[in-house]
């Protein structure tokens, strides 16, 4: 497959850095970032978390800059292309990145490629994303203008989130029976076009 | 006349102290509304009932009620004690549902405030006629409620390719909810949430159909 990683001036220092760091330390670098990498809005690592890397690796600032950079960028490269383990670790070793290193690219990428894949997936561009669904069933006995009512009500409560942040949002909407089962068959119709894609 | 027909009733063995449907104090605007009534006669009664009913639906009744102030030869005081009256007397009338609150009963509860007979019948009629539905349908509405749907659009999507991802061909479904009280929600659902809101949504309406062959057998009027 065509080469993901094209050997850059600043692919090459970078390189030269990673394979400067310690062994040991890598692979837990390495599915930290992992971790991370669909949420566009927050950094791998906190300021703080910065400045101990720096001395962990005993590292200038812009040299771990470089490195997070870099190792964000392979591994983008990597879900964007779906790539198999041995093939990037291959490909990272044509870009001269040493093969204790390259193996571990390899290991995280086995361990948590797909769900990474798939986390990107679920990323569309949409605003904000349903995450929970509530609801309450209750009897409404009578309200100011009707007595001895006996109406079900319903009312859904719709947990979305904003995708770029911690924010959730709960939205409460009401039904009698004959609205719900209106929405019922929407969500039906909505159904058989699912249906209808595979 | 109506002590006879009191005298009538507990002599058919039923109790003559049951609490009309105005309630146990009749409300002082229809108190003072059947004092008014006398002077007016049938077509000016119906004029004001028509516009009355009118406010009741909801309609804007600004109009009517100007023309009939004009053209009336009731003062000012004296209009608005009766439309008060005559507004708390329907709004108390349909709260009940119909197989609660029976055409001949009200009747008579409006015999026992001395309203005429003639006035009586007109007010039955709006009660139990045709409009009744209307007239519930916008007492209803104008009930107290969270928001609901006012507006719900959707689509189905397949991302074929993202900036991320070469081949994504991801369904993914985005829904639009306008609700009553004017906000405007937008947002993704992800197929499987899809698929939870859908079973908890027929969940609902299987809850709401046991429920209500249940309450008709408990809950008695």
């Amino acid at each position: 497959m065509a080469a993901i990683i094209k050997e850059t001036q600043s692919i090459k220092q970078a390189v030269t850095l990673i394979n400067g760091i310690d062994p040991g330390k890598f692979p837990r670098l390495l599915s930290r970032i992992l971790q991370k990498l669909h949420l566009k809005a927050e950094r791998s690592f906190s300021e703080e978390e910065e400045e101990k890397l720096q001395s962990a690796f005993s590292l200038e600032k812009q040299d771990l800059q470089l490195i997070l950079e870099t190792v964000s960028f392979i591994l983008e490269q990597a879900v964007y292309h779906n790539v198999k383990p041995a093939s990037l670790q291959q490909q990272l070793e044509n870009v001269h990145l040493n093969p204790e290193k390259a193996e571990a690219f390899a290991q995280a990428w086995a361990t948590t490629g797909q769900e990474t894949v798939e986390k990107f997936r679920q990323r569309m561009f949409a605003p904000k994303k349903l995450e929970s669904v509530g609801w309450q069933l209750s009897l409404q006995m009578a309200q100011s203008t009707q007595a001895k009512m006996k109406s079900p009500r319903a009312v859904l409560e719709l947990g979305v989130r904003s995708e770029d942040s911690e924010n959730s949002e709960k939205m409460f909407v009401e039904f009698s029976h004959e609205e719900l089962l209106d929405f019922y068959n929407k969500l039906e119709t909505i159904q058989a076009q699912l249906d209808s894609l595979t | 006349m109506s002590s006879a027909g009191k005298a009538a009733a507990s002599a058919a063995g039923q109790p003559s102290d049951r609490t009309g449907f105005l309630g146990a104090r009749i409300p002082s605007e229809v108190e003072v509304m059947t004092k008014h009534l006398k002077d007016l006669d049938k077509e000016m009664f119906r004029k004001i009932l028509k516009a009355v009913v009118s406010a009741l639906e909801g309609k804007d009744c600004r109009e009517s009620m100007t023309a009939i102030a004009e053209h009336g030869n009731l003062s000012e005081e004296q209009l608005s004690y009766i439309i008060a009256g005559m507004y708390t007397l329907l709004k108390e009338a349909l709260r009940l549902p119909a197989s609660s609150l029976k055409q001949e009963v009200f009747k008579e509860d409006l015999r026992d405030i001395r309203i005429a007979e003639e006035f009586i019948a007109d007010f039955a009629s709006v009660i139990f006629g045709s409009r009744r539905a209307v007239l519930e349908s916008a007492a209803a509405q104008q009930g107290t409620r969270r928001a609901g749907i006012a507006d719900f659009r959707w689509r189905v999507d397949v991302a074929i390719s993202t900036s991320s991802l070469a081949r994504a061909l991801q369904p993914s479904i985005l829904m639009q909810m306008k609700l009553t009280d004017g906000n405007a929600h937008r947002f993704e659902v992800p197929v499987s949430k899809f698929q939870e809101l859908r079973y908890n949504v027929a969940l609902i309406l299987k809850e709401m159909n046991d429920l209500e062959k249940r309450s008709v057998l408990k809950i008695q009027d």
